[in-house]
């Protein structure tokens, strides 16, 4: 148990003086590595304790990359404040959409986020007086990586507290029971609706936030590359191949699927996005609580509900 | 007997390890010497070589990679053998700044050339900038990418929206009033469309109708229709080739014929015949390159690269060679890979390669080379417009569809 | 001007024509999902494998498309048999989501071995070309051969599953598996056919694609969602539903690329999902669950 509380405390060190001595490039890797753990630990939030799939998350970050474009190109705001109001705006569409789509079960919820998601990206395209449009928004370039990478690694923590903080809770435990059986939660006196509700809420804010840094992390967005689909996908993976619905599971699966990207990528590089696919048949078919699951049946990890 | 063999065997051993030693101690030596006088200079650059755009990526990657073959086969650059250092962006922009990131701090490279396409090319852009390497963009044509006042990036492709300029030339000398145009609704399809817009007005043709569809669009009719209603001279569609070829075949569906017509990117790549048969026939095109055009160099080129890699080379192989090109030429003249002198030196160069003209503006905008204008006749793509680069005379108005 | 009959005609026309072709398509995923209730994210890819299979049977030995249609079936067919087997059988029984995922997977590794196999360059077929004209109406001859096929596909099927023992073995397992299991029913046999038998329409699909559009290994996902909104529209599990659904989707695009623009008519399949998941989420022919 204290060899892996000395893991986490080495690796948290390791994530907060990484700028101190490490290359810009490590830095970029670092930082697109907690812009994941920040994606797929909202997504477990949602699909992982509630058990309500999405396949739409990338909506919100696309709202939130969208909101601090806007604000940042139009209203010169700096970008801290514009990637929180990113992440209020992620907030504000999301609780109506929620409430909305949450009324569906199972694969129709997840197939309503996904045509949310695209609408989106559609919307992005045509309403050109705000979003310019297929042309995107150009944002001005910035000097150094260091204020984004612990922007993302504050999100990354962030997110982190707060499935930890679901997990050990009451709140946590109902959100379990709807999953588990949700009309067994309604006869026991769980006001299902609202729990589902404010777990969707939760699940949007972080992502609205990353995307709001990731805009001005990249200095051109377009409607195609931040409602990508692909940004979906790739949280949807991290979080199962870490284990959906704990807490360490987010964070693992995305260091593990940066790490097996950069490496497959390396070495195999036209096929590793096929080697990708086969490694999620593989994780659903064999694994399908996640690694976090095997970690804790081979007693590497304890088995309680905080991790 | 056996005194003598000891003493033979322990001969043996005693100048087997001399060798070694020798060897050991000699060849490392040499080496040394070696390396020192012959240290390669490092290109570096990353492609898209999966996703999306791997097709045009692997293309350019073709391209330098010949490059590299010929001048090291020229003896180098100052007399240095060259290296290329190539990673695979996948596409993706946010990988290429982080790669090209990398080339600069961990892999240390001397020089620098473009990714494929215009995203990728921005996001890499920023990086470049901000390190103060100048690099080339060789497989960029969005304008917004020089619209930062960046002064380490320089374009070697046309910009986007001069590809259809000669179509709208084409028809004003011939009386042309009206124009529809149609397009993609991204970056280098929106652009292209503006500046065959902006030029139309100049000559005094009205803009009609301008309406932009969404790629992997599965039925074109309605907008062809419109269109038809409208009977415009000239219909300019800035498009993509699954898209070019679809209009194409609603606008025969449709018996659509306005008198020129012709479509950005797609016309030139061999599936358009390929898939239109003789429906192709007369239709114009842009292009950024052809194997036949009449530059230096770019017959020999396109002749090497069909015997290395048995099929016709497209412009993004051209774009790729010509980029090492000039770096090559950025580094010989001004005999130095001092950053700044290079900078400088592209700033102000003005010549020709095989890919066309060279020379950029202050922002580092490509205003020398033209777009080419390419028209299918008798199943093959010929060059067209501009007069000077023309192999043959362009056919006008379109005959009409074939039954 | 945008009211004028021959227009509106016109522009039906092209609606319902291309209807068709998806109706192949949202067709075999109704057929799973009823069976199964799986969705399976794979569908489209499994269309791309036989528009592939058409196009290189065409390129490679010119053999007539429609020819290449009829035996890429068999292939599909096969190849949606061994899916089921080996793969998706595992995960019945399991949550929705396992099963999405899985098939999500499968999608991946397909669309990667095609980039693989086929590299990334667009492909058609060129086949017929051209229109009759019929009263001042252009009806472009591709589309109408893809439309009859696609059309004499579907009522064939439909046959089969109101008439053939087989196929009502099938709609029995898809009203009630473990009722169809009681009645002797070898519901696993009939999984294994009814993913076949998806695959092949789905190929079937892909096939008459070809003809129509550029074709290229990722194309899948454009008819993914369109699918989905199409069996949405027109009823999960209802076969003829998706039929319908698909014409109507079909006119939808239409006529919202006809009187706004071809990016709103994009938009039109995912508001068309959004909007009936809202309001009547069991679809127009669904039965109520």
């Amino acid at each position: 148990m204290t060899g892996l509380r000395v893991l986490g405390v080495a690796a948290a060190l390791a994530a907060l003086l990484l700028p101190a001595g490490a290359p810009a490039y490590l830095l970029g890797v670092g930082l697109q590595l907690f812009m994941y753990a920040t994606l797929a630990g909202s997504w477990n939030v949602i699909s992982g304790f509630t058990g309500y799939t999405s396949f739409g998350h990338v909506a919100f970050f696309g709202i939130g990359a969208y909101t601090a474009a806007i604000l940042i190109t139009r209203l010169g705001m700096a970008w801290p404040w514009a990637a929180l109001a990113g992440g209020a705006m992620a907030l504000l569409l999301g609780l109506p959409v929620g409430a909305i789509c949450l009324r569906l079960k199972g694969p129709y919820f997840a197939i309503a986020m996904l045509g949310f998601a695209e609408s989106l990206r559609l919307l992005a395209t045509l309403w050109t007086s705000l979003t310019k449009g297929g042309t995107g928004i150009t944002l001005p370039p910035i000097q150094t990586l260091v204020p984004t990478y612990y922007a993302m690694l504050a999100c990354a923590a962030a997110v982190l507290a707060l499935n930890y903080w679901i997990a050990t809770s009451s709140f946590g435990l109902r959100l379990l029971s709807i999953r588990e059986d949700e009309r067994g939660a309604e006869a026991i006196g769980i006001n299902t609706t609202t729990h589902k509700i404010a777990a969707f809420a939760l699940s949007t804010v972080f992502p609205g936030i990353v995307g709001g840094v990731y805009s001005q992390y990249i200095t051109y967005i377009d409607p195609s590359s931040v409602f990508l689909a692909l940004i979906t996908v790739q949280t949807i993976i991290m979080t199962i191949l870490g284990g959906a619905g704990t807490v360490l599971g987010p964070v693992l699966g995305a260091t593990a699927i940066s790490v097996v990207q950069e490496v497959l990528w390396a070495r195999f590089p036209h096929v590793h996005q096929g080697l990708l696919g086969a490694l999620i048949i593989f994780v659903i078919l064999f694994l399908p609580g996640g690694v976090v699951e095997v970690l804790k049946e081979r007693r590497i990890l304890p088995r309680v509900r905080s991790i | 007997m056996e005194m003598k063999r000891g003493a033979a065997l322990e001969r043996r051993v005693l100048s087997a390890a001399a060798v070694v030693a020798l060897a050991v101690l000699v060849v490392p030596f040499g080496r040394e010497v070696a390396a020192q006088q012959k240290q390669p200079i490092r290109v570096g650059a990353s492609l898209s070589l999966t996703g999306q755009l791997s097709r045009s990526g692997v293309e350019q990657e073709h391209g330098y990679k010949l490059w590299l073959e010929d001048v090291n086969a020229r003896g180098g650059i100052l007399g240095r053998p060259v290296e290329l250092v190539l990673y695979d962006d996948k596409s993706d922009p946010a990988t290429g700044a982080k790669l090209y990131e990398k080339l600069i701090t961990v892999d240390k490279v001397d020089l620098l050339v473009g990714p494929y396409s215009s995203p990728v090319t921005f996001a890499v852009s920023a990086i470049t900038e901000k390190y103060q390497v100048p690099m080339l963009a060789t497989g960029a044509a969005a304008r917004n990418i020089f619209e930062r006042g960046f002064k380490y990036i320089f374009q070697v492709a046309t910009l986007s929206e001069f590809y259809m300029i000669g179509a709208v030339e084409i028809a004003a000398k011939h009386g042309a009033k009206t124009m529809v145009a149609v397009a993609e609704n991204t970056l280098f399809t929106q652009e292209c469309a503006q500046g065959a817009r902006d030029h139309a007005k100049k000559h005094g043709i009205q803009v009609l109708h301008y309406e932009e569809y969404s790629r992997g669009a599965t039925d074109l009719a309605p907008l062809i229709l419109k269109t038809k209603r409208l009977n415009p001279d000239l219909f300019i569609g800035c498009t993509y080739l699954p898209e070019a070829i679809l209009l194409t075949r609603q606008m025969k569906d449709l018996d659509f014929a306005p008198k020129l017509f012709g479509f950005s990117v797609g016309v030139a790549l061999p599936d358009y015949v390929k898939s239109l048969g003789r429906d192709a026939e007369a239709i114009f095109g842009s292009s950024q390159w052809e194997p036949g055009v009449r530059l230096p160099g770019a017959r020999e080129f396109a002749e090497k690269f069909r015997k290395a890699f048995k099929f016709e080379p497209s412009y993004h192989a051209a774009q790729g060679y010509a980029g090492g090109l000039l770096m090559e030429r950025a580094v010989n003249e001004s005999k130095s890979l001092d950053k700044e002198k290079l900078r400088d030196f592209l700033a102000k160069l003005d010549t020709t390669t095989l890919y066309g003209r060279y020379q950029v503006n202050d922002k580092g905008l490509q205003i020398g080379k033209p777009a080419f204008l390419i028209q299918i006749q008798e199943g093959r793509k010929v060059i067209v417009w501009p007069d000077d680069a023309a192999e043959a005379k362009y056919v006008y108005p379109f005959p009409g569809w074939k039954k | 001007m945008l009211l004028d009959p021959a227009l509106l005609l016109q522009t039906a026309l092209s609606g319902i024509l291309l209807g068709a072709v998806y109706a192949l398509l949202a067709g075999g995923l109704n057929l799973i999902f009823g069976v199964m209730r799986i969705i399976n994210v794979a569908h489209a890819d499994l269309m791309m494998l036989g528009a592939y299979n058409t196009f290189w049977l065409f390129s490679l030995w010119g053999v007539n498309p429609l020819l290449g249609l009829l035996g890429g079936m068999p292939v599909l067919f096969a190849l949606g048999w061994g899916l089921q087997r080996f793969l998706v059988s595992r995960v019945v029984r399991a949550s929705e989501l396992t099963s999405l995922l899985l098939t999500f997977g499968i999608s991946i590794v397909i669309v990667n071995v095609g980039l693989y196999a086929f590299t990334g360059d667009f492909r058609s077929v060129a086949y017929l070309s051209g229109s009759i004209v019929v009263r001042g109406m252009a009806l472009s001859k591709v589309r109408l051969v893809a439309f009859a096929v696609a059309l004499a596909i579907t009522v064939a099927v439909f046959l089969f599953l109101r008439w053939h023992p087989w196929g009502r073995a099938i709609r029995a397992t898809s009203q009630h598996a473990d009722l169809a299991l009681a009645c002797g029913i070898d519901v696993d046999l009939v999984r294994l056919g009814t993913f076949g038998l998806a695959a092949a329409l789905a190929g079937a699909a892909g096939s008459l694609i070809s003809m129509m559009y550029s074709i290229y290994p990722e194309m899948g996902a454009f008819f993914l969602l369109k699918s989905f909104a199409i069996i949405i529209l027109g009823g999960r599990g209802s076969f003829p539903g998706a039929f319908v659904g698909a014409l109507i989707l079909g006119l939808i695009e239409s006529f919202t690329a006809l009187w706004t623009t071809a990016t709103h008519a994009e938009a039109a399949a995912y508001v068309t999902l959004i909007l009936m998941l809202l309001l009547k989420p069991s679809g127009l022919l669904g039965e109520e669950e």
